[in-house]
C-alpha cells in the first residue's frame, strides 16, 4: 500500500511500486487530464507537480511518491492561479488540439511559482520539456506572460 | 480589420484547458478489451507460418480470416489489406491483432508469437523501384524547342525526406459491437472515410456502422487515411470478440508504422536564353511506400506546384509515385506541395546565382499576376498580392539589405537570411469537390432558438468549431453562445466531406453561411427548423480534366512570403534561428487569433522539416527514428518569437471572403530556411533536412577549397 | 511495498541492498523508467537525507548522490562549471527528477553531469554495509556501461575540488536547444597561476564508449607559460587528433571528430593559446 497526497486528498494505492505514476493516475484514479504522449519522458503531456516541482509522471515509479504530494490538472483547475492562466490562454487562443495543454498549464504554474515575472527566455526554458506540435509555442509563451502581468499577487 | 476577424474565446477552450476534454484513450467502455497489433519485422516476405502460443481464456487472435467483408481498406484505391495475407510488403505491416482484457498479458502473448518469414529482396530505394503506382504528365508551350535553343541549360536534383506528423496524441480507435451495430470512435479527421471503410471491411450496410469522432490531439494529415485502416482492424476484432475493443498506438509504433510525408526526388532542367528563363523540364518522383493510400492525389498537388509561383511559358512536368517496400506515405499538411515548392524555389535561387543576379529580383521578374495562366492552363482569377507582401516583409525584416551584407562575413558565427514565395491551392485538387465529395451541411434550429451546426468536419485543433459557429452566429445575427457544434457523429451529421485540403472553412464554412442566410430569412421563433445546403461549384471555374491535366486545379489560391534569418556556428555546424516571419493572404481571416496560431504552428513545422526532422530507414527497411528522442521536433527554446501578419484579400466566393489556410504556412518554409543557410555558407544546397552534420561537411569543404586556393 | 523499498536512512538502505543485490537503486528514475522492467524491485533513495546533502569541507564540495539536477542548480556551493552543464540537461521536468548519482552510475558516455565530474577529476564515495571507499572517478568507469560499483554498493557522494575550476569552457552539442541527448560534449578547465598553467583538464563526452579523458596529453601544457603553450599547441592538438576516435553511429564519426577538434582549438584560443 503506497500512500501519498493527490490533489489535496490523502490516497493510497495497491499498485506495485515499480509501475508508472502515469498509469496509476489514469487507470486507478481516473485522472484522464494526465495525457500519455510517449512514455519516455520526451513530450511532457503527462506532466504533474510532485512536491512542488514539475515532473513527467511516466518517468516516476509509484514507490517514488510514497509520502509525497502530487497535483494534476484536476486539482489545479480549482485554484485562482488556474483561473488566471485559463483567462490568459483564452485571450490569445493558445489552445489548439489541447493534448499538451494540461501539462503545459502545470509547467506554466511552475514557471510563475518560481518567478512571478519571468523574462521570455525563462518562459521558453520552463516549457522546453512540453512539446506542442500545433502552436509554434508563440501564443503559449504570450499567454504565460499575460498571466504573469495580470495575475498580480497570485504568484 | 473586418469584424468577423476579431478573436473569440474558442468553443473548445474550457474543456481542453481544464483537462475535461475526453480523447479516445480516456474512454473505457464496460467489458472493454485491449488490442495490440503484430507488425511485420520484414520489409518483404512470404508468411510461411504463424505459430501461436496457447491463449489464456478471454484472449483471442484476429487476422485476415476474421474479416467478414473485404480484406481491403477503402481509401482511394482499395489495395491496403486490413490484415496481411500471404505476404508482407513493408516492415510494420499489421499481420494480426491480439485482444484480451489485460494489456500486459496481450503484450506477453504478442511476444510469444513466432512468424516464420520467407524473406524476399525488398525494394527500398525509390530510384530502384520497378512498379509505378501513378504517372501523370502535362506540358505547356514547347519545352523541347526551348531546351534546344537555350544557350544554357541548368540541371539540378532536389531531395526531400520523410516528415512525421508527430501529433501529440497517437492514433487510437475503439470499436463497440453492442446493440447490433458497430460503433467506432476515436482520433480522426474524416469520420465518413472511416465509416465507408469499416462498412466495407465488415461487409455490412452503411446503417450498421456509426462513427463518432473523439476530441483529437492533432492530425496534420496523419489522421486523414490512417484511422480508416486502424478502424477496420479494430472493428473486425470487436466483431469477433463481440466486445468493445480499444487500440491505442504507442509512440514508437506510431512513428514507425503510420503514414508520413512522401520523400521526393525532383530533377529540374532549366532552359536559359539571353539571361531569360525560357523553359523548365521537371521530373518528380515520390516514394509511395508499399500501398497507394493517398499517393495519387498527393502527387497531383505536387506536380501542379512544380513551377512554383512563376510564369514559365514552356513547361513540362512528369511525375511518378512509385512502390517501395517501405511504410506507406500519406497525407501531411501541404500534401505534396512542400516537396516541389522546395525544389522550385531553390532552383530559382540557383539560376539567379548562375546568372549572377539577385535571387529575389529574378523571382519578381517571373512572378505570376492576376489573369495569368496556371501551370495547368487554368487561371489565377483573383488578385495575386505577392508584390505588396514582399514589400511588407522587406520593411519588417530588412531582407534585401541583410541578404547583401551577409555575403561577406568572418568569425565563428555566420548569419544568413532567406526568402520564399509560395501559394496553396485552396480545397480539393481538380473536380473532387464537385464529383466525389458533394458536401452537404445542415443547420438545426431548436425550439429554444439555439442553433446546432451539423457537419462532418472535425476540429482537430485548428479551431473549426469556433470559426463555423462564428460564421453561423454572425450571419444569423444571434449570439455566438447560441450556436453550437458537437464532435461529428455519422448518425447525426450529413457528409460534408473530409477535414483535409484546407477546404473545411472555405467550402463547408461557405455552405454554412448560405444555410444560415436561408435560416435567417425563414426564421420562425420557437419552432424547430432544419436547413440543408449542398455544394455547387462556382461557375467561373475552368473544369479540371485529370486525363489531360488541364484546367483550374483549384478555384483560388492562398499566398505567402516567408523570411527566415539564422546563424550558423562554424565550430559545431549547428543553426540557431534568429527570426522567422510570415505574411499570409488567406482571404479574410475568420478569427485572427486562430489564424495566427495556424500560421505560427505551420511555420515551426516547416522549419523543423528543413533542419532537424530527419527520419530514415535502416538497411532492413525499418524506420530508425521512431521516438521523440530520435525524431527531433522543435521545442520552445528552438524558436524565436514568430512574426505573422495577414493582408486582406477577400475571396468573393468564400464565407466572409475567407480562403483555405491550414496547410499554407508549412508549404514554403523550407526554401526560406535553406536560402538563409546558403546565404550564411555561400554554397548551393539541394536537400532537406539539412542537418548540422550536412552543414559541417560543407564548412569543411569550403575550408578545404579556401586552403587550396590561398 | 510490493516491488519496492523505501529507506529512511543510508544505513537502512545499505542493509536492504546487503540482503538482496537484485534490488535496483532508484535515484530519480529518469533512466530506469524509459524501458521500465515490470519485474524490477526498486530501492527508492530520494528521501534519504544523507544522500541529499550538499556541503563543503577544506578541500571539496561534497554533493549527495541523490541530489537532483535542479537541486544542484539551486545550490550556492555547486561550482559554476557543473551548473552550466546541468542547466542544459533535458528540460525542467527531467532535471527535477534526475540525479547526479544516477547520471554517473548509469555509465553512459553521454551523461552530461558525469562529463564534468570526469573532466575535473572528482572523487566518488561509495558505501555498502561492508564499509566505504573513495575512488577517483577515472577508476569508476571500466568500459561501455560498466562501472566499479558493486551490487551491494551505493554511490553516496561526489567530491569536487574547491579550487582551480573557475576558468572553464563547456559546450554541449545536441540535436536541439532542449530535450537533447549530447552528440558531442566538451568540458575543459585551464588554471593559470601567475604566468604559468597550473592545471589543464579536458574531457569529451558522447564520442566513444566512455568519456574521453587523457590527463597525460593535458600534461603537455601544464607548467608552461601561455607563450610556451602556444609553441606546444600543435603537438597537443596532434596528440588529441590521434586520441579521439569516435564511434560511428547515428551521428557520423567524422562529424563528432570535427566538432571535438574545433572545440578543443576554441578552448585554447579563448585562453590566448
Amino acid at each position: 500500500m503506497i500512500q501519498f497526497i493527490l490533489n489535496g486528498q490523502e490516497v493510497s494505492s495497491t499498485a506495485k511500486a515499480n509501475v508508472r505514476l502515469l498509469d496509476v493516475l489514469r487507470q486507478e484514479f481516473a485522472l484522464t487530464g494526465v495525457k500519455c504522449g510517449c512514455r519516455e519522458g520526451e513530450c511532457g503531456a503527462c506532466s504533474v507537480i510532485l512536491d512542488g516541482r514539475l515532473v513527467n509522471s511516466c518517468m516516476v515509479a509509484l514507490g517514488h511518491v510514497a509520502g509525497s504530494t502530487v497535483m494534476t490538472i484536476e486539482g489545479y483547475r480549482a485554484t485562482a492561479r488556474f483561473a488566471a492562466l485559463d483567462k490568459a490562454y483564452a485571450a490569445v487562443s493558445a489552445v489548439q488540439c489541447g493534448f499538451c495543454i494540461p501539462g503545459m498549464l502545470l509547467a506554466s504554474e511552475c514557471i510563475l511559482a518560481r518567478n512571478p515575472r519571468p523574462a521570455e527566455a525563462e518562459i521558453r526554458a520552463g516549457i522546453a520539456g512540453n512539446l506542442c506540435r500545433c502552436t509554434g509555442y508563440h501564443a503559449i509563451v504570450e499567454a504565460i506572460g499575460i498571466a504573469a502581468r495580470e495575475g498580480k499577487g497570485l504568484w | 480589420m473586418e469584424k468577423i476577424s476579431e478573436s473569440t474565446r474558442k468553443k473548445d477552450h474550457a474543456a481542453k484547458i481544464s483537462g475535461r476534454a475526453l480523447y479516445v484513450d480516456d474512454h473505457v467502455p464496460d467489458g472493454m478489451l485491449c488490442g495490440k497489433l503484430l507488425h511485420s519485422t520484414r520489409a518483404k516476405a512470404r508468411i510461411a507460418a504463424v505459430r501461436l502460443p496457447s491463449l489464456p481464456a478471454g484472449y483471442l487472435v484476429v487476422d485476415r480470416n476474421d474479416v467478414p467483408g473485404i480484406n481491403r481498406v477503402h481509401i482511394v484505391q482499395d489495395d491496403t489489406p486490413v490484415f496481411a495475407e500471404a505476404t508482407v510488403e513493408y516492415a510494420g505491416e499489421p499481420i494480426l491483432m491480439v485482444v484480451g482484457p489485460v494489456g500486459t498479458e496481450v503484450e506477453r502473448i504478442l511476444r510469444a508469437i513466432v512468424v516464420v518469414y520467407e524473406e524476399q529482396e525488398p525494394v527500398l530505394d525509390m530510384r530502384q523501384a520497378d512498379e509505378v503506382f501513378f504517372n501523370y504528365n502535362y506540358a505547356q508551350g514547347d519545352i523541347d524547342k526551348a531546351l534546344a535553343e537555350a544557350d544554357l541549360v541548368l540541371t539540378e536534383t532536389f531531395q526531400t525526406g520523410y516528415q512525421e506528423q508527430a501529433y501529440l496524441e497517437t492514433q487510437g480507435i475503439i470499436a463497440d459491437p453492442r446493440d447490433g451495430r458497430m460503433t467506432v470512435r476515436g482520433s480522426m479527421q474524416c469520420p465518413y472515410y472511416v465509416h465507408g471503410a469499416v462498412a466495407k471491411a465488415l461487409g455490412c450496410g452503411a446503417q450498421a456502422v456509426r462513427v463518432v469522432q473523439d476530441v483529437t490531439g492533432g492530425g496534420f494529415g496523419g489522421k486523414e487515411a490512417f484511422p480508416s485502416i486502424l478502424a477496420c482492424q479494430v472493428a473486425v476484432a470487436a466483431r469477433k470478440a463481440n466486445k468493445p475493443v480499444k487500440v491505442i498506438y504507442g509512440r514508437r509504433e506510431d512513428m514507425a508504422f503510420t503514414s508520413k510525408r512522401h520523400p521526393s526526388l525532383c530533377t529540374y532542367k532549366v532552359a536559359i536564353k539571353h539571361g531569360e528563363i525560357t523553359g523548365m523540364d521537371i521530373e518528380v518522383l515520390y516514394n509511395s511506400g508499399a500501398y497507394t493510400t493517398l499517393s495519387p492525389v498527393v502527387l497531383q498537388r505536387g506536380l501542379i506546384c512544380a513551377s512554383g509561383v512563376y510564369r514559365i511559358d514552356n513547361l513540362r512536368v512528369a511525375g511518378r509515385a512509385v512502390r517501395t517496400n517501405t511504410v506507406p506515405a500519406g497525407a501531411y499538411r501541404g500534401f505534396g506541395a512542400p516537396q516541389t515548392f522546395f525544389a522550385a524555389e531553390m532552383m530559382m535561387a540557383h539560376v539567379a546565382r548562375e546568372l549572377g543576379v539577385d535571387s529575389l529580383a529574378l523571382k519578381e521578374k517571373y512572378m505570376v499576376r492576376q489573369g495569368d495562366a496556371t501551370s495547368t492552363g487554368g487561371r489565377y482569377h483573383f488578385p495575386v498580392p505577392l508584390p505588396a507582401m514582399i514589400a511588407r516583409l522587406d520593411e519588417l525584416t530588412g531582407y534585401r539589405a541583410k541578404h547583401r551584407r551577409y555575403q561577406a562575413q568572418t568569425g565563428r558565427c555566420r548569419k544568413g537570411i532567406g526568402l520564399s514565395l509560395f501559394f496553396h491551392g485552396c480545397g480539393f485538387t481538380g473536380s473532387g469537390e464537385r464529383d466525389y465529395i458533394k458536401a452537404v451541411v445542415q443547420l438545426r434550429k431548436n425550439t429554444d432558438d439555439t442553433v446546432e451546426v451539423l457537419a462532418s468536419n472535425t476540429d482537430i485543433g485548428q479551431g473549426l468549431k469556433t470559426t463555423f459557429c462564428k460564421i453561423v452566429a454572425d450571419t444569423l445575427g444571434i449570439g455566438f453562445d447560441r450556436v453550437y457544434i458537437d464532435n461529428p457523429d455519422t448518425d447525426r451529421v450529413p457528409d460534408s466531406g473530409p477535414t483535409v485540403a484546407s477546404r473545411s472553412l472555405m467550402i463547408v464554412g461557405g455552405l454554412l453561411q448560405r444555410a444560415a442566410g436561408k435560416l435567417k430569412a425563414g426564421w420562425r421563433a420557437g419552432e424547430e427548423q432544419v436547413i440543408e445546403e449542398h455544394y455547387v461549384q462556382p461557375d467561373f471555374v475552368i473544369p479540371f480534366d485529370l486525363e489531360k491535366f488541364t484546367g483550374d486545379a483549384y478555384p483560388t489560391y492562398s499566398w505567402s512570403v516567408n523570411v527566415i534569418e539564422l546563424e550558423v556556428d562554424r565550430l559545431t555546424g549547428t543553426h540557431k534561428i534568429i527570426g522567422a516571419w510570415g505574411i499570409y493572404d488567406v482571404g479574410v481571416p475568420i478569427d485572427l487569433n486562430i489564424l495566427h496560431g495556424q500560421m505560427q504552428g505551420g511555420l515551426l513545422q516547416g522549419m523543423g522539416y528543413a533542419s532537424m526532422e530527419q527520419m530514415e530507414y535502416n538497411a532492413k527497411g525499418l524506420i530508425r527514428n521512431n521516438s521523440y528522442s530520435d525524431y527531433i521536433v522543435p521545442t520552445a527554446m528552438d524558436v524565436p518569437p514568430l512574426v505573422t501578419e495577414f493582408i486582406n484579400n477577400p475571396y468573393p466566393y468564400g464565407p466572409y471572403g475567407a480562403k483555405g489556410a491550414g496547410e499554407l504556412p508549412v508549404v514554403g518554409v523550407a526554401p526560406a530556411y535553406i536560402a538563409a543557410l546558403e546565404n550564411a555558407l555561400g554554397v548551393k544546397i539541394n536537400k532537406i533536412p539539412f542537418t548540422p552534420e550536412d552543414t559541417m561537411r560543407v564548412l569543411q569543404e569550403v575550408e578545404h577549397n579556401d586552403s587550396i586556393h590561398s | 511495498m510490493v516491488n519496492g523499498y523505501q529507506a529512511a536512512s543510508l544505513p537502512a538502505a545499505l542493509a536492504i541492498l546487503g540482503r538482496d543485490t537484485t534490488i535496483v537503486p532508484y535515484g530519480g528514475g529518469t533512466d530506469l523508467m524509459i524501458e521500465a522492467d515490470e519485474n524490477a524491485t526498486y530501492l527508492f533513495l530520494s528521501k534519504i537525507p544523507e544522500l541529499k546533502k550538499i556541503s563543503e569541507d577544506a578541500g571539496y564540495i561534497r554533493l549527495g548522490a541523490a541530489c537532483t539536477f535542479t537541486e544542484i542548480l539551486e545550490s550556492e556551493l555547486a561550482p559554476p562549471l557543473l551548473k552550466t552543464a546541468v542547466s542544459q540537461i533535458a528540460a525542467p521536468a527531467i532535471r527535477n527528477l534526475g540525479t547526479i548519482g544516477g547520471n554517473i552510475c548509469n555509465g553512459s558516455p553521454k551523461a552530461d553531469s558525469a562529463l564534468i565530474f570526469v573532466a575535473t577529476d572528482a572523487k566518488l564515495r561509495l558505501v555498502s554495509h561492508r564499509g566505504e571507499r573513495v575512488l577517483p572517478i577515472a577508476e569508476f568507469y571500466l568500459g561501455r556501461k560498466q562501472t566499479a560499483l558493486a551490487a551491494d554498493e551505493l554511490l553516496a557522494e561526489v567530491l569536487m575540488k574547491k579550487d582551480g575550476l573557475g576558468n572553464y569552457y563547456y559546450k554541449k552539442v545536441g540535436a536541439r536547444e532542449a530535450l537533447a541527448i549530447s552528440r558531442v560534449s566538451f568540458a575543459a578547465v585551464l588554471d593559470v597561476a601567475g604566468d604559468k598553467i597550473a592545471g589543464c583538464m579536458t574531457a569529451f563526452g558522447a564520442v566513444s564508449d566512455v568519456i574521453i579523458k587523457r590527463p597525460e596529453l593535458d600534461a603537455m601544457l601544464i607548467g608552461k607559460t601561455l607563450a610556451e603553450a602556444r609553441t606546444a599547441k600543435a603537438a597537443y592538438l596532434a596528440a588529441y587528433d590521434q586520441a579521439i576516435v569516435p564511434i560511428e553511429g547515428r551521428i557520423s564519426a567524422a562529424y563528432r571528430k570535427a566538432v571535438c577538434m574545433n572545440l578543443l582549438r576554441d578552448f585554447l584560443a579563448s585562453n590566448g593559446i
